[in-house]
Order: C-alpha cells, then structure tokens, then sequence
C-alpha cells in the first residue's frame, strides 16, 4: 500500500516538469465569453462560470465518448475512540477504489443509441456503490438500468443500553447487514401516442448479527442470520394525447424471507436474580423463520384538459400483498414461566400464519381557471387499508426428564382497519403583477381500528382498540416579488381537531414556511428560509406540546462569475420541543417527558481555481460541515475536507483529499470517534 | 439558489381569451359536474395539434398579433443558445413532425417570435423562466400537461406553492462540460442546476437544495441515510412532481409508501401490525432527513420513544380511548436498565408474523 501511495503523491511531481501545453485558442475565446457572460447575467444565470466557460457546442471539437473516470486509494488514519461506532456512522474502508465513473458515448450513426449514460460511484468495497446505464434512442426505446449497494453496520451501546449510569454493556443488538438493489426500466416508443413499458426491480438483502430470544422468563443474546429477497415485475401502458392522458398498469411482487437465530452455548440471559427459586440458562437454540409473501397491484392514472380552462388528474390505485409464514424453535436450557407458573428444560414452539393487507386509493383533482388570474383547485382523495391475519401457534413445555410435557394450542389472530379521506380547496389569485396569494381549506377524516389475540402465550383476551380522525385546516400563503432581485414567499397552515390516531399526533397545529431570497449584488444572493410547528394536544392525561424551529441563511458568492472563486456558506438553526406526560409502568404514576433539540448545523464550501496557464490550472476545494446539537442529548460531529485537482495533462489531473470525522456525545462519551481518511489518485477527463 | 428570479411586465398577462366564468358553482360539488362536462366536450375536441398553427413566415406584419417565424430566424440572434439546444432532448421539438412543432422548436415555448424578430425587445417575446409562475407553467404544460408525472402535480406541494418547472428544469442546458466540475459534494459546484433533468443523486441533491437548504443540512447529522455519500438522492423518497402520499412521498407498488421500497423486510402484511406504520408512517419513530439520536429515532432514548405513545390507562366500557396504543404495557420495572431499552424484547417492532407483543 505504502508504495501505492508513494506513487501517486508523486506523479504530480514527475509530471510538473513537463511544460504546459499552449493554450488552445477554443478555450480561450470560451473563456472571454463566459466573462462576457458573467458580467451581463445575474448570479442566478451567471453560475457556475465553469460550466459556463465551455458550452458543449456544436463548433467545439468533441468526441462519440466524454466524461471522467476516477481512481485512486484510500488510506485510513486508525481511528481513535470507539472503532464500532465510526463503522455505524462512517464506514469508509482503505484500499484502491473507483471512486467516481461519468461517461457519456453519442453514436452519430444513432443506430443502437442516441446517447448512452455510465455513470458509477465507490466501486471498490465503500460501503455504498452504485451504478447507472441510461440509454436512449429517441424513436424506439429509453432504456435505464440501476444497481447500488449499501453495506449498513450497527453497533451503538447507547441505543442497547441506554441507561447510562450502569456503564456500558455489550450491544444485544447488531447487525451487518448487505443489501443490493436492481432496477431495469424499459419505456418503447413506436409512436410518440401509445407508450408501453415495463420494470422490473430487485431489492435483496443478507447479514447476520446478534439480537436478543426472548423466552421463559428471561433474554438472551444470540446469534442471528437472516436474507431477504423482494422481485418486484410491472408493466403498463401509456396513452398520451394532446388533450387526456391515461397509463394502465399491472404489477405484482414476490417475497422471501428467512431468518435463524441460534446459540449453542450457555447463556446467563439478562436476568441477574432468580424468578420463580430458580436460576434461569439458555444452553441451546434453534430457531428457523421463513416467510413467503407476493401481491398484485393496479395503477390507472388519467388526466385530461377537455378545454383550455379545466384540468382534470385522476387515479385509482389498488394492492393486495400477502404473506405466508412459517416458523419453528426448539430450545433447550432451564425456564419458567410466569403466567403458567411452571418450570421446564425445554421450549418447542411451531407457527404457522397468514396474512392479506388489500388497500384502495383514489384521487381526483380539478384544477378551474376560472379568470385569467385567478385559478381554482380541488382535490379529494380517500385511502382504505384492510389488514387481516390468523394463525395457529402451537408450544410445547418440556417439564423435565419423566415429568412430561405441556402442550399449549393458541390460534393468532390480528386486524387492523384504516379508512383515511382528505379534501381540499384552494384558490391562487394573481393579484397584481407581483403578488400571488393562496387560500383554501383542508378536511381531513378517518377512522382506525385494531384488533389483536391473544396478547402472549399463555392466552390474556384479545385487545380491541380504536380511533378517529378528524381535523379542519385553513391554508393560506403569498407570493412576492417585487424586482428580479427579490422573491418572497410565506406558507400558513392551521387547524384544529376533534380526534387523532396517537397521543403525538398533529392535534391543534399551527404551520409556518417563509422563504426569502434576495440577490444583493450581481454575484451574491442570500437565501433565508424560517419555519416553525406548533401543536398541543389538549386531551386530558396527554397534554402534549410540540414545537419545532428552522431558521436557515445562506450564502453564494461568484465574484467575476465564479472564473476563480466560488463560496457557498449555509447555516441552519433548528430547536424542537416537545412536553408530555406518560405513565410509568410500574406504578401507573404520571412524568413528564421533556424532549428537547437545539441544534446548529454549518456548511461552508469554497473552489478555488489557483493560478495556471491554460488547462493548467489547479483546482482547491475546501471546506465542511458542522453540527452541535445541545438539549436531551448533546452531541458533536464536524466533517471538514480538502481537495486538490491538479492537471499533469491535457486529459489527466491528480488528485487529493482529505477528510476529517469527528464525533462526540455529552452523556455518551464511549462513543465518541476520530477518524482522518486520505484519498489519492487520477482523474481523466475526455 | 438558481430559480430564476421572476421577473414582471405587462406582456406577461396578456389576454387568454378564457374570459371569466361568472356565477362558478361550489368548487367541490362541482368537480363530477365538471368531470362528466368536460368528458362530453373532450369526446368531440381530441388532439388538435398545434401544427394547424400559422405557417412560419419570413417576417411578421407590422400591425396584428405576432406569428411565428420558425427557429431559423432564432438562430440568427441566438446563435449560442441553439446550437446548445441541438443536443437537448428538446430538440425532437423541432424535428419530430408528431409533436406540430416541426422547425418551429424555440416558439413552441417563447410563441410566436416575428414581433420580436423586428425589435428586438424582450418585450415582444414571452421568457417563460422569467415570467410569473402561472405563465410559465402554460409554456411547459403546453405539451407535458398529459403525462402521469403530472397526476399529482394539484396534490403537491410545488404545483400548489407556484413552484414553476424552470425552478428544477433548465430547458437549454446541456450538461456542462466535466473537465471543469470539482466533483466533491460540496455545493459550490452546482452541477445539478443547468440540467434539463439532473439524473446522478449529487446532481439531484444539488438541485433540491438551492431551496431546501435547512433539510438538506439534516443530512450532516451523525445517523442519516447516505445522501452526502452520492448512494441516494431525494427523489428516491419524494416525487417532485406530487402525488397522493403526503410529503410528496414516493410510492411503491402502486399505493404503499416509498420507504418500502429499499426496506421490503419491513412490509408485510403482519399478523400483528404496529399501527403507526400503517395510520401514520414512519416518521412516527424516526427522521428520515437525520437524526443525532441512533437508528434516527426521534427521541434520545427507546423507552421515552415507546412510552409517549403507550401510556394511557384502558378505557372503561363504553368509553373511547383518548388514543391508539394507549392501553399501557404489562408491568416494567423501568429501573431495571434492560426494561428500559424497549426493542431490545420487541424485536419485531414494525410487526410480528407469530406474536402480538412483537416478541419473536
């Protein structure tokens, strides 16, 4: 690795000798274009002056292939602090990698394609890669192709163990987990009115870890390995006229899912005293989880302007997946039972279940122009969701060696109802040159029931509980823009409610987006953003309060059209919180739970074109991002990066970078890491 | 960042000829009325196309409505701006003969150019990504009006809040030479704002945020999903152009929300389902944009997280519960440290096949 590195820190040395080539006569009456350019536009047309310095025009020489491929290594400082929280977080691992892949082909005898699209990203073992194929022929077909990978680690003590004063115990909870997903999408075009299509997705995932068997009185952590795997087929066609529009669909998916968990060792569980006069183990288990599951859907969505002065959308969405499910555990060790009150050596269980979720959506919008300034929209939309599902569970208590056995049959049953409907109006009334304003009205309804049996083995009745919703909301807004220079605009939403699903839910709340933005200079615009979230719920015993604040500023600066700098600042203030009583389980007393966030999160990047002669010039960016967040639990985490883009040649440049992970908690002071990631290699640009 | 600034003038509002519909009914009621009229008038008025337009003429008259002068005369001023156009996948505007615009690309969006063509002022040629929203709009919708991204296009946020489509589309633009873009995910580069239609998940990201830029520093947070990382965009979760899903949540298979489409471990249907999943959504638990608590739970700690919910007494006969899973859990020593950690029991958080406690 070491001399990887040697390697490609000098390259650029071995190179710089070589003289720089003459400053192609293109590039530099590109260049005084751009500037031209950049003087004449705003910042909001100007940026970036790089783009703009070479428009890709017809007179530029260009090849059938453009684009850029990334190589290099990367080497990891050794992290200090907690190594399995920089993995949960961060992850970036060492060795050679394509780091970045762009290419563009154009075949100019549009015979197999029009344009073809490769684009790719942290090949090479990063814990995310992904790849791209788009292709398009403009009268036969578009054709895209999708492939990522993401390789998630987690393994935070603070998440198992949150009580913090007893120290940190091993996580019972952590998982490796792999998951890959595929997405083909052809579109035909023979004609430009009738449009077929098909897709077909695959979403895959494998791992293994440690979680916890709960059973006989007691917890203990074991191993687990579990892979899923989720085909998902649809087709359709579309319709496209100048004046409706239909798509007719068909889908269907397939699922599969298995899991294990298992121990063959002795386990002490969690529990540290006795229950029941006796000392409670795990010394063997094996539990097999398999899951079958596939569904249909249909999607028809239309839309039409029968004249000039109405739109009409409309779609009715329908889905029925299903589940089979199997499942077996054999356990062997010393426990006991609670509310049968036995004690055995061994735990058989079998199950076997079912379950269907047929859900209905629908929607209709309207959209009347009722002046030429003033515009009407309807909309109303309802969501049915059914879920049903029964099983038979059957456990058998093994009491002990000619004491017998105990044989428990426990039919399953759960159903949880949703019906959810939404209307809404609102009228957008231009109502000068420069002022838009918005108004309208939102009733929201719905009603949720669920049903479930038994609630443990051992057979307590069945639990029903229910819910309604209803909520009256006003909307209102306003657009402003006075000049080019300033554009101004506010969103309100409030409303009331005479029943909610959950004690968090939005109850009596009240809404606020402002969004500001303001070019003060030709080359420098501000943005500001400001939103807050009030909601109370007055029910008795809940008495919840939430509140939520956003302020953000933000900054670009492009002076001279961004030919040599370009700085982009941002900074975020978010505060939440949130007061609500709960009761303690253990006694049914009333806390409160006071929930608090203040948070300040900074972004600051700056490119620098450094001083050069024609394509020779190299390139710094510098920068990061920032987040302290104080209140309920305090925490620090900066990610500041260098890199450098110096040419070596007309089509490769050398590059660097560097990053910095930084992370710490207030209470949680074990979690805390540091980690420095060096990054080196080419890039060659056609 | 890069919307462009609108920009107001009297030829912005010229007249529709719709003139206003005096005594417009109740909105809502109206819709089936609307519906079925609209539907008996469409049958009658299928697919004009806009190439019984006027022909091109060389030069417009003087006096009476401007007509169209075909992208020729366009190119003479604009030079730069087609020749860029030629490898913009608008251009089968000008030579695909089903779309009606055949040579007349530039004017299937700007109109008619022959007044401008003789002045020379920018008053006499609609600019669609400075006029006011609803103007502009007409210009894109013109043609992609029929299309199912524009299904949800009411229902969303940016149809409702005059969010034009030049906000996210840069209709000339090709993509910018690469030689001359610092690939890091540092914003400064702003390589999603001059594309048609942005595809590589920093180029999509970079586009959001020039307005969402307070969600977009969510993702600095330590536990996120892996935006910053290039891996994801936002339009894997949210569809920009609207939908029937709240937050312009992406869907998938057909009606179920877009989270299900990477976690499919997490869709079922369950015997025994966790309510919030299905009455509310995920966000119930967790923060998609980020969070500094792990696993972007909205509370610093698990059992704070599950007792907000589940803390209500049961309700006598007769009675309704104040809420969902208000009925309180089974007796918990909470001082015991493994009691508090709630999943560390409830494995099976987001639903059970084999128990209703989500116990296995």
């Amino acid at each position: 690795m070491r001399p990887l590195l040697v390697a490609l820190l000098t390259v650029p040395l071995a190179f710089a000798a070589a003289e720089p080539e003459a400053k192609p006569a293109a590039d530099a009456a590109q260049e005084a274009k751009a500037q031209a350019v950049s003087e004449a536009k705003p910042v909001t047309e100007a940026k970036p002056a790089a783009e703009e310095a070479t428009p890709p025009t017809a007179d530029a020489p260009e090849g059938w292939m453009s684009g850029t491929v990334e190589i290099g290594n990367r080497w990891i400082g050794v992290p200090k602090g907690n190594f399995a929280a920089y993995r949960s977080v961060v992850d970036l691992g060492e060795g050679p990698r394509l780091t970045g892949l762009d290419l563009t082909f154009q075949d100019p005898s549009k015979r197999l394609f029009e344009r073809l699209d490769i684009r790719g990203n942290g090949w090479g073992g990063d814990p995310f890669t992904t790849a791209r194929i788009d292709a398009r022929k403009s009268t036969l077909y578009n054709l895209s192709v999708d492939y990522r990978k993401f390789n998630y680690f987690n393994f935070l003590p603070s998440f198992a163990n949150p009580f913090r004063d007893v120290g940190v115990q091993l996580n019972q909870h952590s998982f490796d987990t792999n998951r890959r997903f595929t997405d083909v999408y052809l579109e035909l075009l023979p004609s430009g009115r009738v449009i077929p299509y098909l897709q077909f997705t695959k979403d895959s995932g494998f791992g293994r870890g440690i979680t916890t068997y709960v059973g006989g009185g007691n917890e203990y952590p074991v191993g687990t390995t579990f892979r899923d795997h989720t085909e998902n087929y649809r087709g359709g066609v579309r319709f496209d006229f100048t004046k409706l529009h239909f798509t007719l669909e068909q889908g269907g998916t397939t699922f599969k899912d298995d899991q294990r968990v298992f121990t063959n060792d002795r386990n002490l569980g969690n529990r540290t005293g006795t229950l029941l006069g006796q000392q409670l183990f795990l010394t063997g288990l094996n539990q097999p989880y398999g899951i079958r599951g596939n569904s249909v859907y249909s999607r028809v969505l239309a839309s039409a302007s029968p004249v000039s002065w109405v739109n009409l959308t409309g779609s009715f969405l329908f889905a029925q997946p299903q589940t089979d499910s199997r499942y077996a555990s054999i356990a062997g060790g010393n426990f006991a039972s609670l509310s049968t009150l036995l004690l055995y050596v061994g735990d058989r269980e079998a199950l076997t279940a079912e379950a269907k979720q047929p859900r209905t959506s629908g929607m209709f919008t309207a959209e009347v122009k009722l002046a030429p300034r003033l515009r009407l929209l309807g909309s109303t939309m309802t969501d049915r969701l059914r879920t049903s599902g029964a099983g038979l569970f059957t456990e058998q208590f093994i009491l002990g060696v000619g004491a017998g056995v105990r044989d428990f049959n426990i039919p399953l049953f759960g159903q949880l109802n949703r019906n959810y409907n939404r209307t809404q109006t609102e009228a957008i009334l231009d109502l000068t040159r420069w002022m838009t304003l918005r108004g309208g009205y939102r009733f929201v309804s719905g009603s949720a029931n669920y049903t479930g049996s038994p609630l443990q083995t051992g057979g307590i009745a069945g639990a029903f509980t229910g819910g309604e919703l209803k909520q009256h909301l006003g909307l209102g807004g306003i657009t402003i823009r006075p000049g080019q220079r300033l554009w101004f605009n506010t969103d309100v939403e409030g409303g009331s409610a005479t029943g909610n699903y959950f004690r968090t839910s939005l109850y009596n709340y009240q809404r606020f987006r402002g969004r500001a933005r303001y070019q003060v200079l030709t080359n420098l615009q501000l943005n500001a953003l400001f939103t807050v979230l009030n909601n109370h719920n007055p029910t008795r015993d809940i008495n919840y309060r939430f509140r939520s604040r956003e302020n953000s500023l933000s900054l670009n600066w492009l002076p001279q059209g961004g030919k040599r700098v370009t700085l982009l600042a941002e900074y975020t203030r978010s505060t939440l919180k949130s007061d609500i009583f709960y009761r303690v389980p253990q006694d049914l007393s009333l806390e409160r739970n006071l929930y608090r966030d203040d948070a300040h999160i900074g972004t600051a990047m700056v490119d620098l074109v450094l001083p050069g002669q024609g394509l020779f010039q190299p390139r710094l960016a510098f920068g990061g991002s920032y987040f302290k967040s104080g209140g309920s639990r305090p925490t620090d985490y900066y990610q500041p990066m260098l890199r450098v883009h110096a040419p070596v040649h007309r089509n490769v440049e050398w590059m660097a970078e560097w990053r910095y992970y930084g992370f710490n908690e207030a209470f949680y002071r074990y979690e805390a890491f540091r980690a420095h990631t060096v990054l080196a290699g080419v890039r060659i640009v056609q | 960042m890069d919307r462009p600034l609108p920009m107001a003038s009297e030829s912005q509002y010229p007249n529709t000829g719709r003139g206003p519909v005096r005594g417009a009914p109740a909105p809502l009621p109206a819709l089936a009325a609307v519906l079925i009229f609209s539907l008996g008038l469409w049958g009658g008025q299928q697919a004009a196309p806009p190439a019984s337009d006027p022909k091109p003429e060389a030069k417009a008259a003087d006096t009476g409505p401007a007509t169209y002068v075909g992208s020729e005369m366009c190119q003479a001023c604009h030079e730069d701006v087609f020749k860029s156009f030629l490898k913009n996948p608008h251009h089968v505007v000008e030579t695909n003969k089903s779309k009606g615009w055949e040579g007349k690309a530039c004017e299937s969006c700007h109109g008619p150019g022959s007044k401008h063509a003789e002045s020379t002022s920018a008053d006499d040629i609609l600019n669609p990504a400075k006029a006011p929203v609803a103007k502009a709009e007409e210009a894109c919708l013109k043609c992609h009006l029929n299309r199912p991204s524009q299904v949800g296009r009411i229902q969303g946020g940016h149809g409702r809040q005059q969010v034009s489509c030049s906000a996210c589309h840069s209709v000339h633009s090709t993509p910018p030479s690469a030689r001359n873009l610092i690939p890091t995910e540092g914003r400064a580069g702003l390589r999603g704002s001059k594309l048609l239609r942005p595809k590589s998940p920093q180029a999509v990201n970079e586009k959001c945020a020039t307005c969402h830029q307070a969600t977009m520093a969510q993702f600095n947070k330590p536990h996120t999903h892996r935006l910053n990382n290039g891996a994801m965009s936002c339009v894997d979760c949210h569809n920009p152009h609207g939908g029937f899903l709240p937050r312009l949540q992406q869907t998938f298979a057909a009606n179920e929300p877009g989270c299900l489409k990477c976690h499919t471990d997490k869709r079922g249907p369950f015997t025994f389902e966790h309510a919030p999943m299905r009455l509310e959504s995920c966000q119930s638990c967790h923060e998609p944009h980020g969070s500094a608590n792990p696993k972007m739970l909205t509370r610093q700690e698990v059992h704070l997280q599950c007792l907000e919910c589940h803390s209500n007494l049961p309700a006598r006969a007769g009675q309704q519960t104040p809420a969902l899973g208000g009925v309180p859990p089974a007796f918990h020593d909470l001082r015991s440290p493994r009691i508090r950690n709630c999943t560390l029991c409830h494995i099976k958080i987001h639903g059970s096949y084999a128990n209703r406690a989500f116990l296995r």
